[in-house]
């Protein structure tokens, strides 16, 4: 039995890096440029944005959440650095864009947990809130993000170098990006809070009858995911100058598509890192290979549902909720 | 003798080459209740399942009235008068009995607008007819989901006799149901019988199966182990066939209980508006105190409430004298306090979860520092608590614990606490849908708990359960402690009475 489980799993992950390399194959034949180092390098930094938010959203959804409020939240977070800047001082700025993404998350989370409104819901209504926030806070105008003054000169080159610098050829927001998977893996594996978030998305109410804090569990969630968006909102305003309150589109989007298709469950419960940075890297080589061929953001986007779509079937028949006759007998067969 | 309404013959049944039907006979005669006994997993469930058209057989033949049939699908089966009444009843809880009894085949008013109309007096006429077929007074008027449990129940074997249903599967139709609740079903169930309905009747509890069969038909491990007339078997003899060993009747061998022990758990003036009310008891350290009272007496949200899984309105709880203010669960671990909920599938377990992530679920601290746990720590104490309850498992304790049978899972909750190290223990059902065997497993473990001095506190609706595990007996009526028992001078009779208000 303990075999079986072990392999399917593990077929899971292999599944995903075959994927992964059909869709490397198909790219880089598709086009020259797609192999090149400095593709490659672009490739990552592209994909940092979502990396880094969807670590955290895969704990969250792990635990039977859902966080559709990111991407906004990384817009307004950027904008408060870019509306701050002058008045604070940039690092000032930074720390508060921190707080925000913080408060953003906890407001989301004790509307979840206290007020008792879905996920889905509660994190939606945040997402037009966010962004609104977002638009108030910058006039609706791209806010830049560099010394006008010339009087904070290092400050500013600090910031930038967040974005620009490398270590062993790879840019910083990389490296922070496989930092935090690295550690959500062992947090989730191996600490009480990943425990917690397993146990909770399996099943809440045992969790609460085993004496579980499940609402403080719930709500550390999605603080950090909120914090997760900051994160990365402030990579992303150091790496464009800029703070746009249009920033990271349909970031959210991504991010759940990349987590699902790594196969985390949408019902909580299951779920690995692993699976989310083979799901992140799907997309972005995906998304990149489009690019290079010119094709049009629209078509992206159309792309980018049907996977979503896609990993959700996925997602129904691993659960077996899949209404169709045949997938249904299949079921039957397997649990007797 | 003439030719019976259902004979299944050699019924051969196997899932991916584990066979769990071997050669098993059935026959039923019309007018008859026939008890389907055996432990889960002795394949009953399958059979049915094969009679109802939800699996097919390997080999064998199901003849109905002498005429071989072949059901592909349940659809088949009740065309055939073939009618499964589940635990869980399929009815729409806003529409009315009558409305619900003839759902899909509503009576219509006469005339072009049949099409459109249903006519609304005709239906509610039928559906007195069909009422007072079986002596039942439910107004038809009244929504399902105002019925109590039995009462649904009835309409749905009404509805399945309204449709020409010949012979009923009830799968233990008394799970739910309080003792006059069940005499009421047995009543229907009689008269069913007079109009030749046959009547395959499932259930764990054998007093139940000698009040109502005719003859019993035991499987064990899929094979036939015997079918008899109920005249020449005893309880005892019946748990010898089903679990293929010799059962000793329960010895109640309850240590003297010490008069000088410590309180361990004291409950006073606790109440909860319209739900209980005025409730103090204590209980030793060392001692089985048991809660017996009907479905909806209020026992549970006690429980709850002392554990903190749900809010009390006054009074207090005071755990080895400490009075301790419990508000959530987190407030009764702190106070000492382990809670084994009455449906250990929803409420008690992640299913998902490994055997050992169950185990530890509600003590991270000896098993972690700064909140990482120590692996080795984790397996050794899970072993320890595996091997002291006697948790039996196929794979080791990786194994999701969805995988392990109901007394098995029921002991992966139990051993949960104890690792917690509580003081006071508090079992809600404990062996609900849990085998024979199993069963006196469990009584034995929490003997030996209490022996150490957990003071252990039982809510069962199952009163031989509680007469022979408890200490002292309390029984709860409409929220109320009506009266206390001692384990010397407790009696079925007594208990029963007093749990339904001295009106029995």
């Amino acid at each position: 039995m303990r075999k079986v489980l072990r392999s399917s799993a593990l077929q899971e992950v292999l599944a995903l890096i075959i994927m992964l390399a059909l869709i490397v194959v198909i790219m880089a034949s598709a086009s020259h440029l797609f192999l090149t180092p400095r593709n490659l390098t672009n490739l990552l930094i592209d994909s940092t944005t979502v990396g880094i938010i969807a670590v955290f959203s895969t704990m969250l959804m792990i635990s039977g959440g859902l966080d559709l409020s990111v991407a906004s939240t990384a817009a307004l977070c950027g904008v408060v650095i870019g509306a701050l800047q002058v008045s604070l001082g940039l690092w000032s700025a930074v720390l508060i864009a921190l707080a925000t993404g913080a408060l953003v998350g906890l407001i989301n989370g004790l509307l979840v947990t206290f007020v008792g409104i879905n996920p889905l819901i509660t994190t939606l209504g945040m997402l037009s809130i966010a962004r609104g926030l977002a638009f108030v806070f910058s006039n609706g105008l791209t806010i830049p993000v560099f010394d006008l003054s010339g009087e904070h000169m290092a400050a500013y080159n600090a910031f930038a170098r967040l974005s620009e610098g490398r270590w062993l050829g790879l840019p910083y927001p990389v490296w922070v990006m496989l930092l935090l998977f690295v550690l959500g893996l062992i947090v989730l594996n191996l600490s009480s809070y990943g425990r917690a978030m397993y146990a909770i998305g399996g099943n809440e109410e045992a969790s609460q009858l085993a004496a579980l804090a499940v609402k403080r569990y719930r709500l550390a969630a999605y603080v950090l995911s909120g914090l997760s968006a900051a994160l990365a909102a402030v990579f992303l305003t150091s790496r464009l100058y800029a703070a746009d309150p249009r920033a990271a589109p349909g970031v959210e989007l991504t991010v759940i598509t990349a987590v699902v298709l790594g196969g985390t469950s949408l019902a909580g419960g299951q779920g690995n890192l692993l699976g989310t940075f083979l799901g992140v890297l799907i997309l972005s080589s995906l998304l990149n290979g489009m690019k290079l061929q010119s094709t049009s953001t629209e078509l992206q986007n159309i792309v980018q549902g049907l996977v979503l779509l896609l990993a959700v079937a996925i997602d129904q028949v691993r659960n077996g909720n899949l209404q169709f006759t045949f997938f249904k007998r299949w079921q039957k067969s397997k649990q007797t | 003798m003439s030719v019976p309404l259902l004979e299944m013959r050699a019924i051969h049944k196997a899932f991916y080459g584990v066979k769990v039907l071997q050669d098993v006979p059935l026959t039923l005669d019309r007018g008859e209740v026939l008890a389907l006994l055996g432990e889960n997993g002795a394949g009953k469930s399958t059979l049915i399942k094969i009679l109802n058209g939800d699996y097919q057989l390997d080999s064998g033949q199901i003849f109905l009235e002498g005429q071989p049939v072949y059901f592909k699908e349940p659809r088949d089966a009740e065309a055939n008068g073939i009618k499964m009444i589940y635990q869980e009843l399929h009815y729409a809880p806003d529409l009315s009995v009558a409305e619900n009894l003839f759902i899909g085949n509503l009576p219509r008013v006469a005339g072009p607008l049949g099409r459109f109309l249903i006519d609304w007096k005709q239906m509610r006429q039928d559906a007195k007819v069909a009422l007072a077929l079986l002596n039942v007074d439910i107004d038809p008027d009244t929504s399902m989901r105002d019925l109590t449990v039995v009462e649904r129940q009835i309409v749905e074997i009404i509805k399945a006799i309204y449709a020409d249903a010949k012979l009923l599967v009830m799968d233990e139709p008394t799970a739910a149901l309080t003792p006059p609740e069940v005499e009421m079903l047995f009543d229907v169930v009689r008269r069913l019988r007079e109009k030749g309905v046959a009547i395959i009747y499932i259930s764990h509890r054998l007093d139940e199966i000698f009040q109502i069969a005719q003859r019993v038909t035991v499987l064990r491990d899929g094979r036939h182990v015997a079918t008899k007339p109920m005249s020449e078997v005893s309880p005892a003899s019946l748990v010898e066939m089903m679990v293929g060993r010799e059962i000793e009747a329960r010895q109640v061998e309850l240590a003297e209980q010490n008069d000088s022990a410590e309180v361990a758990l004291e409950i006073r003036q606790l109440r909860k508006a319209g739900v209980f009310e005025d409730i103090s008891f204590k209980v030793h350290s060392g001692e089985i105190v048991s809660i017996f009272g009907l479905l909806g007496s209020g026992q549970i949200s006690l429980t709850r409430s002392i554990f903190g899984a749900e809010r009390y309105d006054s009074g207090s709880i005071f755990v080895y004298g400490q009075e301790k203010h419990i508000r959530k669960p987190q407030d009764g671990k702190q106070a000492g306090i382990g809670f084994v909920p009455i449906d250990r599938k929803v409420r008690g377990l992640v299913l998902g979860m490994s055997v050992r992530k169950n185990l530890t679920l509600s003590n991270w601290k000896n098993l972690s520092r700064l909140s990482f746990f120590l692996p080795q720590t984790e397996r050794q104490h899970s072993q320890s608590w595996i091997d002291a309850l006697g948790i039996r498992m196929a794979g080791g304790m990786e194994v999701p614990v969805r995988f392990l049978s109901g007394g098995n899972q029921q002991k992966v909750v139990l051993a949960r606490w104890l690792e917690a190290n509580v003081k006071v223990l508090i079992l809600n059902e404990p062996t609900w849908g849990v085998d024979v065997g199993a069963r006196s497993d469990i009584y034995d473990q929490l003997e030996m708990l209490a022996e150490k001095g957990l003071a252990i506190l039982v809510v069962s609706s199952d009163i031989q359960e509680v007469l022979s595990i408890s200490h002292r007996i309390l029984t709860l009526y409409k929220g109320r402690l009506t009266a206390e028992f001692n384990h010397t001078e407790a009696s079925q009779d007594k208990v029963l009475n007093a749990a339904a208000g001295g009106v029995l």
